[in-house]
């Protein structure tokens, strides 16, 4: 008679817990356990092994537990979960949306040739109207609030803070990142100018990272993001920017108006 | 705010539509289940605590990915699987860093538990945690993960594969290497008594 080997010695003490065709290997295990006193002595061993590391005692947490481990968790939730996943049915609707952009930019292309053909049979050209060739191209205007510069600031240091190397996570912080760059300068400037000491090191200090994540090339892996927390000091940065919004309230309110693309 | 009393989709509802205190009674509900797990994986109570505290952090960042038909329980399990994983690699690598700078007493040391009034119960408790701890010394962290997922968490093969984000068959093998190592120190430990 074959005797069981080691893997299957361990097949027959775990297998009863997994799906029919293991507890099937079991029973067949344990009938063949029943009639070889030399396999049965060597499964005797192993059960005898494993009982000496048999759950051991976990240490008592009190009954508020949970409460405790709430309360420490509470104030690092940003505002709502990320949304990671689109509604079903979104990536339908974006192809859809693709397609009808595409048909509108080929039928605009052709409305622009046949004027453009009209205009050259009737022997006259096309030049802009002075006051438009001249016309610098308008930045875009954005009001930012310092107490929101501070909000958006401190939940992208607390999603730095729990990101791991999964490039979709990691993406979203970059883009976050060049989004703040510019308001967080005009703030900064201002603090100096103010000598708001206070403001401006903090703010300073979160140029450094945000200029880091913004122009970190391709992907952050674990360990880039791991250099660049350690390097900023994000849990630092971030305790400062949480001392900031709760000790000066008022002074959050400033308002500031920037040019994305231009300066303020 | 008392959310207990409704199902944890209704209360899933209410944290993705912005009521932060709702993840609250979620948190209540499985810290001492996630709890023993983390003590488990990472045998050391500052780590596990850390590692629970990690774990509803990161599940409330990925709860918009949160299959609504699963079980929230068995979800955030799965996620502080993978927390305390992280925190054992780390804590590994770090060690690993420290070898032939300076020897570091609080690692080379078994912590046990101190919970037991009864001093001749928390000796024979200590004795037996200390042995459970050293024969899993030897461990990678992924061998002891899918370790104590069998043995102490009662998995099956293909919860400990899900767990681990491996095949079945993978999972099974990691388990069988496990109880190997495990096995050859006990051996070890017992010749040199």
């Amino acid at each position: 008679m074959k005797h069981l080997n080691q893997e299957q010695l361990v097949d027959a003490y775990y297998g009863g817990k997994d799906g029919v065709a293991e507890r099937r290997l079991k029973r067949r295990l344990d009938r063949h356990l029943g009639g070889c006193d030399e396999c049965a002595s060597a499964y005797d061993t192993l059960k005898s092994d494993l009982a000496a590391v048999s759950a051991s005692d976990v240490p008592e947490r009190a009954a508020d537990y949970g409460a405790q481990i709430w309360s420490r968790v509470a104030p690092l939730l940003p505002p709502r979960p990320f949304e990671e996943r689109r509604a079903p049915g979104m990536g339908m609707w974006r192809g859809l949306s693709y397609a009808a952009g595409c048909a509108v930019l080929v039928a605009g292309a052709f409305y622009v040739g046949t004027v453009w053909e009209h205009y050259r049979h009737a022997g006259k050209t096309v030049a802009p109207a002075p006051e438009q060739a001249h016309a610098p191209a308008q930045p875009k205007v954005v009001v930012v609030v310092l107490g929101d510069h501070l909000d958006r600031s401190e939940r992208l240091l607390v999603e730095l803070k729990h990101a791991d190397s999964d490039s979709a996570e990691t993406a979203p912080l970059k883009d976050e990142a060049r989004g703040l760059l510019a308001a967080n300068r005009v703030f900064r400037e201002d603090a100096e100018k103010d000598g708001d000491a206070d403001l401006s090191t903090a703010l300073s200090h979160l140029d450094k990272l945000l200029t880091g994540l913004a122009d970190h090339p391709g992907q952050l892996d674990a360990a880039a993001l791991s250099q660049l927390k350690d390097e900023m000091n994000a849990d630092g940065l971030l305790f400062e920017v949480r001392v900031l919004r709760s000790k000066n309230p008022h002074r959050n309110a400033a308002v500031r108006v920037i040019a994305r693309g231009g300066t303020a | 705010m008392v959310y207990m009393g409704q199902n944890e989709r209704a209360t899933i509802q209410a944290v993705l539509a912005g009521d932060k205190d709702a993840y609250g009674a979620l948190v209540v509900r499985h810290s001492r289940m996630l709890f023993r797990l983390a003590y488990r994986m990472t045998g050391n109570e500052a780590d596990a605590d850390d590692v629970v505290q990690e774990a509803f952090l990161r599940g409330y960042q990925k709860l918009a990915s949160f299959e609504s038909r699963s079980d929230f329980g068995t979800w955030i399990y799965r996620i502080t699987v993978h927390c305390a994983l992280d925190r054992m690699q780390k804590r590994r690598a770090e060690a690993a860093r420290r070898v032939g700078e300076e020897a570091d007493p609080e690692l080379d040391s078994v912590q046990v538990a101190d919970a037991s009034p009864d001093p001749e119960r928390l000796a024979l408790s200590a004795e037996i945690g200390a042995l459970q701890e050293l024969a899993m010394r030897g461990l990678t962290a992924v061998e002891r993960t899918a370790f104590v997922l069998r043995h102490m968490e009662d998995r099956s093969t293909e919860e400990i594969a899900e767990a681990l984000k491996v095949k079945p068959n993978a999972a099974k093998q990691t388990v069988f290497r496990a109880v190997e190592k495990v096995r050859q120190r006990l051996v070890n430990m017992k010749v040199m008594a």
